[in-house]
């Protein structure tokens, strides 16, 4: 491993290492914004110049391999000079519209002039103009003047999901992004051009005014959107989750994830979510406290006999609450009768080649594993053949609906039976046909919970509890414990809510105004 | 709808398979399109070469955009091209092209109002020695006066 | 006094044609370099001394001898995307010999084991184009390219590629991303062409007057050769003159020959004995000389590097003292401003910046500050980028506003040209 001198500190580095990479490892500051770590070296911004001793020309970081011995600054004058002008470039014919920028707050302009900018700006001329508010499809929003012609956008669909829709049409300072004809970017990744958009040229058509970037938290999370488990980041705050955004795994995703996933905080805030539990007793649904639910469906279940109940199971729980479950099932209600609820069985082994899987699942492999420790676990098909064998179902149902396109027939089936026991986060107008003796018990998400998920490839990925939307959702774990006869304080998470809703981010985060 | 004829599509399929990628037929392709389109490219047709190209439109719109031989708008059946850099313009070129300009009363990238010219200003066209110079279509007309320019287009919108 | 050499049959009409080319000796020296060891050829090439034509005066055999020793398969481009504003050399070399570019580039093809090679050339060059294509055809025809070459046991192909208008595509590695099909723009170097050009595979890019000139090296020697010119710049050059003289055109002398004699002798001096202003030496990017400077130059890489200057690609414009200074840095920077390529931020940002402040000026609107504010940006825009074009925007704006200072701020303060009524919307 080759050794080398920046800015007066000794550092290893992989051999092949550029010197932009260098600088990440020392997290020494470097300013820059075509250079991008999963994309291919454009070396076009031409921010991360550095003096390399024995050099009398500025190189550019990015685009140097490392050599042993080398001596790389960049707090020289002349580097410093170089950037601030550098900025500047970059600066005079961009527009000063920060105030209705959705980017502002997480600009890398703004970032990064803050910290190496010449604040003394010399341009009189007029900008070039170029048009903004460009509709490009389902998801993205551009405005060409923003743009500051990076190319990382371009780059990301010629290399990475390989739709090739984006160019840089024209040359020179008349030179703009976009697709042909504006026609839309509706690829499956096109989200990622927006997070990778150093400015805010590329904007999400979904996050966009909604919240100033400023007023949101984030905390890392697993993508529960299908079985590859890409590593996210939760952006959220008092008011629920705004957006998940991809968070670097070399073994898992990369830097990226799919469209899809971005959506699944949409499930995740109280307007999907059941609010409440609710039972059914002489045809009228009553309405309680979850924790009240569950210890009613324990009660009524410990009537029936072991084999009287069947459970059926999906693989959106974690480990540890999957455990739980079949661990009731099998040791204390004696039924053996645990059965998988896939979604969609037609595509579950579809596979795009890139990160989108058919099995839309985080934790199937997870699932499996259980089912496998207590010798139980059949399909679907099984228990419908037998369904009249039964007198109880417990479902641990999907947490995201919109994937179990069946959910709605599942109801029909199963309402036939004497008691259903179901376990939600989300609510469902169909859950109102269920007969007397149904139990709804509100589940947390994966955002607000602690546990494991185990992904297509084995991966056991922890998820932490990232913000607490339903105060009183229960995990499933929770939900035996209670169904069990025992008891659960939920006092405290009331206040934590509490807490929540006083913090004022800015202030906590960047100091008040 | 745009389409080639038959002999432009012969030509494009030659193209793809005459250099090491397809990639390099799109400027010998764009060429044969304007040709075929009356001197300029719709977007349109860009679309129809993707298409029997089987590359990516974007990058052909790329293509298209970064040459300025590549015509954006209709041009005239004459496409008068001035070149307006420093030594022509050192010998009167641009006197000479508001002098076209004045006569046949159209502006700079504009079509005559019988929309049989179009006057352009361009880049050095590598014949300085005969400067001041103009190209029209694909011929050189060299050391030019306002006078002799005027009558060399006149001269050719009658056919002569 | 000029030297016909590669100039020598210009004025023969037939020598257009391979028949009236080999009237003339024309392919015995392709059957010479056969009998050599393409080691043999490289070696002449280098101890000729000879340098790139084009405009960066590169040591030719030194740039092949950077193509990697091993048997992947490599690609010869010559360069004939002649676009630096008064160049037009290459041209009338395309128009009038064809075959000494094409000899000469088979005989590098050769020394250094290509199999194929492109001539690139401007897309304007509508005539030259097919004047190539023609002699290409002959040239298949007799043997000279394709299978086996006059018994060689040589394959070589040869193609002509139109370019479609882009200034930038002259530089080499702009040239083969264009070549590459996409847009013209220069590559990120290291890695250079030699080691991974078109297509990812070693390529050598060389100007149409730099393969020609081969071709005089191997026929007489590289000895012979070095007879012409000086110590560090040997052999004679095509200069294209175009300007305030009486005869412009393009004229062959020796490396180091005086500007002034050039001017004085070979172009009948100044048109309507108007007095010399100054000199553009080296095509529109190369710094100006002042006619105090041009009285002590003479035409070679060292003097005019000296001089804080450049040879380039070898055009020179003579400006008589009727030219505004102010107004013509505006012709010269509206050209870089168009022909950028949008890149690099420097570039594509600093030449329409002192493009406009240029053109501000000229309208009468210009700010006293705005001449050093040119000279902050021009320095801030040398040295920054991918390839050379925002230098060669930089460096003329630097000698412009250095040397005919008070031409600019008299405009500036008079809101009127110091020399003539200058058309300032055009």
């Amino acid at each position: 491993m080759p050794k080398l001198t920046l800015n007066g500190k000794e550092i290893e580095v992989p051999a092949g290492s550029t010197i932009i990479e260098a600088y990440k490892q020392l997290d020494e500051p470097i300013a820059h914004y075509c250079w991008h770590p999963g994309l291919s070296i454009a070396g076009v911004c031409r921010l991360c110049v550095v003096e390399i001793e024995g050099n009398p020309r500025l190189q550019i970081a990015c685009n140097t391999q490392i050599q042993e011995g080398m001596v790389v600054n960049n707090n020289s004058e002349k580097v410093k000079t170089a950037v601030k002008w550098g900025l500047d470039f970059h600066l005079i014919n961009h527009p000063l519209d920060c105030p209705i920028c959705d980017q502002a707050g997480e600009c890398e302009l703004q970032n990064q002039y803050m910290e190496f900018g010449k604040y003394d700006p010399e341009m009189a001329e007029p900008k070039v103009k170029k048009r903004k508010v460009v509709d490009l499809g389902e998801r993205v929003v551009l405005d060409t003047e923003r743009c500051i012609l990076c190319s990382r956008c371009v780059r990301f669909t010629n290399e990475v999901s390989k739709t090739n829709e984006l160019g840089i049409f024209n040359r020179g300072d008349r030179s703009e992004v976009g697709t042909f004809e504006d026609k839309p970017l509706n690829n499956k990744y096109s989200v990622n051009t927006v997070d990778i958009c150093p400015v805010g040229a590329l904007t999400s058509k979904d996050f966009r005014f909604k919240q100033r970037v400023w007023y949101l938290k984030n905390k890392p999370s697993i993508c529960t959107g299908c079985s590859t488990g890409c590593n996210v980041n939760v952006y959220y705050n008092e008011e629920g989750v705004f957006r998940v955004k991809p968070h670097y795994n070399k073994e898992v995703n990369g830097y990226w994830m799919c469209d899809e996933g971005r959506d699944i905080y949409k499930h995740i805030n109280r307007k999907s979510r059941m609010l409440r539990g609710r039972y059914k007793q002489n045809g009228v649904w009553c309405t309680t406290q979850a924790l009240e639910v569950a210890k009613k469906a324990g009660q009524k279940l410990s009537s029936f006999k072991g084999e009287e109940i069947a459970v059926l199971v999906t693989g959106q729980y974690t480990n540890e609450e999957l455990n739980s479950l079949v661990d009731y099932s099998v040791n204390k209600l004696g039924s053996k009768s645990v059965f998988h609820w896939k979604n969609n069985e037609n595509n579950w082994q579809d596979f795009d080649g890139h990160l989108i899987r058919g099995d839309k699942n985080p934790n199937t492999k997870g699932l499996q594993g259980v089912l496998q420790k207590y010798a139980v676990g059949g399909e679907w098909k099984e228990l419908e053949n037998q369904l009249s064998k039964f007198k109880a179902v417990v479902v641990a149902g999907p947490e995201n609906q919109s994937v179990y396109f069946d959910i709605k027939e599942k109801i029909e089936s199963l309402k036939s039976l004497e008691c259903v026991v179901w376990f939600t986060a989300g609510e469902n107008s169909n859950f109102e046909k269920l007969s007397d003796n149904s139990y709804l018990i509100p589940q947390k998400t994966s955002v607000e919970k602690n546990g494991h998920f185990t992904n297509h490839q084995g991966l056991t990925q922890k998820v932490e509890e990232v913000t607490t939307i339903l105060p009183e959702a229960l995990n499933l774990e929770e939900t035996v414990s209670l169904m069990l006869g025992n008891s659960l304080d939920l006092s405290i998470r009331d206040k934590q809510e509490m807490g929540v809703l006083k913090t004022n981010y800015f202030s906590q985060e960047r100091g008040s105004l | 709808m745009f389409k080639l004829s038959d002999e432009g599509v012969a030509y494009v399929k030659k193209e793809l398979e005459r250099y090491e990628t397809k990639r390099s037929a799109i400027i010998p392709c764009l060429y044969r399109v304007q040709s075929e389109n009356g001197g300029w490219v719709s977007p349109e047709s860009i679309n129809y070469l993707s298409e029997l190209m089987d590359l990516p439109v974007a990058w052909i719109n790329e293509v298209f955009h970064f040459y300025t031989m590549f015509n954006k708008e209709p041009v005239g059946k004459l496409h008068v091209q001035v070149c307006n850099n420093i030594t022509c313009c050192m010998l009167g070129a641009r006197e000479l092209t508001e002098h076209i300009s004045k006569t046949f009363e159209m502006g700079i990238d504009e079509l005559s109002k019988d929309g049989k010219i179009t006057l352009s200003k361009v880049e050095c066209l590598g014949s300085c020695d005969t400067a001041p110079m103009m190209q029209i279509n694909d011929s050189y007309h060299e050391n030019l006066t306002p006078e002799s320019a005027v009558k060399i287009i006149k001269d050719m919108v009658h056919g002569n | 006094m000029e030297i016909k050499l590669l100039s020598e049959h210009y004025d023969k009409k037939e020598f257009q044609s391979l028949q009236g080319y080999k009237k003339y000796g024309g392919y015995e020296t392709l059957k010479k370099a056969f009998s050599m060891k393409p080691e043999q050829i490289i070696s002449e090439v280098k101890d000729s001394g000879l340098r790139g034509r084009g405009g960066a005066g590169f040591p030719t055999g030194m740039k092949w001898s950077f193509l990697p020793q091993n048997g992947e398969p490599r690609y010869l481009l010559c360069n004939a995307d002649e676009g630096e504003p008064g160049t037009f050399k290459d041209r009338l070399m395309m128009e009038r010999a064809p075959h000494q570019l094409i000899e000469g580039m088979i005989i590098s093809a050769y020394a250094i084991n290509s199999a194929k090679s492109y001539i690139y050339v401007r897309g304007e060059y509508n005539y030259p184009i097919k004047v190539l294509e023609t002699a290409l055809r002959e040239a298949y025809d007799s043997g000279l390219l394709g299978k086996n070459i006059l018994g060689s046991g040589f394959n070589h192909d040869m193609d002509v590629y139109r370019g479609a208008g882009a200034y930038i595509c002259g530089e080499e590695t702009g040239m083969i991303s264009s070549l590459e099909g996409k847009k013209g723009q220069p590559k990120l170097k290291p890695p250079f062409p030699a080691i991974k050009g078109y297509l990812g595979k070693p390529t050598i890019v060389n100007n149409v007057e730099t393969l020609a000139a081969v071709k005089y090296i191997i026929r007489d020697g590289a000895k012979a050769y070095r007879k012409h010119g000086t110590e560090k710049s040997a052999g004679s050059k095509l200069f294209s003159i175009s300007g305030n003289v009486n005869k412009p055109g393009t004229y062959e002398v020796a490396l180091g020959y005086p500007l002034m004699d050039l001017i004085n002798n070979e172009c009948g001096g100044m048109k309507n004995g108007r007095k010399l202003k100054a000199v553009i030496p080296g095509g529109s990017s190369a710094p100006i000389l002042t006619a105090e400077e041009v009285q002590k130059t003479t035409m070679d890489y060292e003097c005019l590097a000296q001089m804080g200057s450049m040879l380039g690609s070898g055009a020179i414009i003579v400006m008589d003292d009727s030219n505004c200074m102010v107004d013509l840095l505006k012709v010269t920077l509206h050209f870089y401003h168009h022909e950028s390529c949008g890149q690099c931020t420097p570039c594509r940002e600093g030449t329409g910046w002192i493009h406009k402040i240029v053109s501000n000026i000229v309208s009468g609107e210009g700010r006293l500050q705005d001449i050093d504010l040119l000279e902050k940006i021009s320095k801030q825009m040398m040295g920054r980028t991918i390839c050379a074009l925002s230098d060669a925007a930089a460096m003329p704006t630097l000698g412009f506003i250095t040397k005919f200072r008070d031409e600019f701020e008299f405009y500036v303060r008079e809101g009127r040209s110091k020399v003539k009524e200058v058309m300032a919307h055009a």
